[in-house]
């Protein structure tokens, strides 16, 4: 039994990952310390003079504000503020929380600055540009509203986009895996790929029998059309040697499509439903604004007809958050179900 | 002929389209090939002698253009549980953990209910108790391989095919890995066919070492290795064994490997 002759903390089997990083990397300086401890309070200071840009500066000409934006930047920085403290005893937070906190006091700053080029001095004009007080009261008077708007979509969406997926993975894996299959498909997909698929909202609008199943129809085809050429790919691209393995370990022609073939597939196949995922969303928006009566896309166009500026925003910015909620839950099953790969891990 | 022959090879050849279509490559050519129970077969032979197309014939995945082979008197056609092969590469499924990769085989067949006590004994056999629910990628060249062959072992297979099992093993390991191998055929003396590119390791662990020659690829020498197990790779015996196939391979002093 050899001992380990360097200085290393008694137990370290037992060691994390993160007092390993640190073991290793070389010792901070008492400026670095500084700095980091000045990131971390940055957001407070831009948060707080967003607050005080707020209630100092006068407002320009009659135009009147409430309560809610002082009191929504209020909350967020209470938010913040909560992280702070309770990361101060975690050190692995703590990393996070800094490597985030230049971006948070950016968005303080872009805040501030927006609502200085609007209420305060006009300079981006109304009622084109609503100020954010404008745009967070529309938020609250038209609630029921976009929540009603926001189900629609989101229906819409799903109904359509759980369509293009199924069928997709069902030609996808028929193409991968059928020369004779791939030979009647494929000049369609090709053809299909050539546009994209909202150049079909008017025709669809026609040949359906109503605005939904019209819309379904439209985001179902883009959706399709990506899963259909990502499990394709991601069949042909399957290493024979582990069809071979499977064979002679006695698994059915059956069972090497369900067992080897799909989950080879999968990266890929994820791949197809990220991008399906973002031309579902610019169809779903596209095919409301043209020809649906109902949904956010609708609401947009209305409010905007009626020169209701704010509430537009409002729709807008709420689309923005569903988005990005949408991708960051797609994100987080890719990785669960990838967890196998190892470029997902540390990714 | 003494025990119960169990493969046998009669009259095959094996010839593929070449790569640009200009032509057929003759991969085996009438081969004649009779191995009883207990036999452990060496392969040795430069590339494009056809070793590996013989595995893969007895495995089932390819079909001889002429001639049979059977096994218990029964022809063989498609794969088998019963003919179980290790790949160069282990082959792992990457989406499935170690206890699913070795569970894969008894699952494909439905016959996992009631053994999962078996696999768990084969895995902790492979020293592998901790990696239980680690995923291939986690692994290292050894573990892989040793995942890959009792992933294998789970069928109890009559016959063993080994397409240059440890090639990509480090020196030690691999060394390892034969007395590992020679302990499980040991145990359970089914018929063993391994090929390699080292004539030390088929002369260390074969009863009998096929030596091929290429083009087309035929068996030029039938050598049966008569010493006892373990066996010393140092002993004049060996030594001579070695300097034997070493220049039926043509490779005369050369003191490498083919």
């Amino acid at each position: 039994m050899m001992k380990n002759a360097a200085p290393v903390p008694s137990g370290q089997d037992g060691m994390t990952r993160q007092q390993l990083l640190e073991l290793e990397s070389a010792p901070k300086t008492r400026r670095q310390i500084l700095l980091g401890r000045l990131i971390l309070v940055l957001p407070l200071v831009t948060g707080g003079a967003a607050l005080a840009e707020y209630w100092y500066l006068p407002n320009y000409k009659s135009f009147t504000a409430t309560l809610c934006w002082p009191v929504f930047l209020g909350v967020l920085l209470a938010l913040y503020g909560i992280g702070l403290i309770v990361s101060l005893s975690r050190r692995e937070a703590r990393d996070k929380l800094r490597s985030h906190a230049p971006f948070y006091a950016f968005l303080f700053v872009l805040l501030m600055v927006y609502d200085i080029l609007t209420l305060k001095t006009n300079t981006l004009l109304s009622p084109y540009f609503a100020y954010p007080n404008l745009i967070l009261n529309a938020f609250l008077s038209d609630a029921g509203y976009l929540a009603v708007s926001t189900k629609s979509s989101m229906i819409l969406l799903m109904t359509g986009y759980l369509w293009g997926v199924g069928l997709g993975l069902v030609t996808g894996i028929a193409c991968g895996y059928s020369r004779h299959v791939d030979y009647w498909i494929a000049p369609f997909l090709k053809l299909l790929g050539a546009i994209p698929s909202v150049t079909w909202i008017p025709i669809s609008m026609i040949l359906m029998k109503s605005l939904f199943h019209a819309s379904v129809f439209v985001i179902a085809l883009g959706v399709w059309f990506s899963v259909t050429i990502a499990c394709i790919t991601g069949i042909q691209g399957i290493d024979k040697a582990d069809f071979e393995a499977a064979r002679t370990l006695g698994a059915s022609e059956r069972q090497l499509i369900f067992h080897i073939a799909i989950p080879s597939a999968v990266p890929n196949i994820f791949q197809g439903m990220t991008q399906g995922m973002s031309t579902a969303c610019m169809a779903l928006i596209t095919a409301e604004m043209i020809g649906s009566d109902a949904g956010l896309g609708w609401y947009i166009t209305w409010q905007r007809s009626w020169a209701q500026y704010a509430k537009m925003y409002a729709a807008i910015i709420l689309l923005c958050v569903i988005f990005i909620g949408i991708n960051f839950l797609m994100d987080t099953i890719r990785r669960h179900v990838l967890r196998w790969k190892e470029t997902e891990v540390d990714a | 002929m003494s025990g119960k022959v169990c493969l046998k090879l009669e009259g095959v050849s094996k010839s593929f389209l070449a790569a640009d279509h200009s032509g057929l490559t003759h991969a085996l050519s009438n081969i004649d090939l009779e191995v009883n129970d207990g036999e452990y077969i060496s392969i040795v032979g430069p590339s494009g002698c056809g070793k590996s197309t013989i595995l893969r014939l007895v495995a089932g995945l390819i079909v001889p253009t002429t001639g049979t082979l059977s096994l218990n008197g029964a022809t063989i056609r498609g794969t088998d549980p019963d003919r179980g092969m290790v790949f160069q590469k282990p082959t792992l499924f990457p989406w499935l953990t170690v206890e699913q990769n070795v569970a894969f085989s008894l699952r494909m067949q439905k016959k996992l209910r009631g053994r999962e006590g078996d696999v768990a004994r084969l895995i902790d056999m492979a020293g592998l108790r901790e990696f239980r629910t680690a995923y291939p990628y986690q692994l290292s060249g050894g573990m892989a391989q040793r995942v890959a062959l009792i992933r294998t072992m789970i069928n109890e297979p009559r016959v063993f095919l080994l397409d240059e099992p440890l090639g990509a093993l480090d020196a030690f390991t691999r060394m390892n890995m034969q007395d590992e191998l020679l302990k499980l055929w040991g145990q359970n003396r089914h018929i063993m066919m391994m090929v390699t590119h080292d004539v030390d390791e088929a002369l260390y662990m074969g009863t009998r070492v096929l030596v091929m020659a290429p083009r087309p690829g035929r068996v030029r020498a039938d050598l049966k290795v008569d010493m006892e197990y373990p066996r010393s790779r140092t002993s004049r015996r060996f030594l001579d064994y070695r300097a034997h196939v070493m220049e039926l391979l043509d490779l005369g002093r050369s003191d490498d490997e083919c």
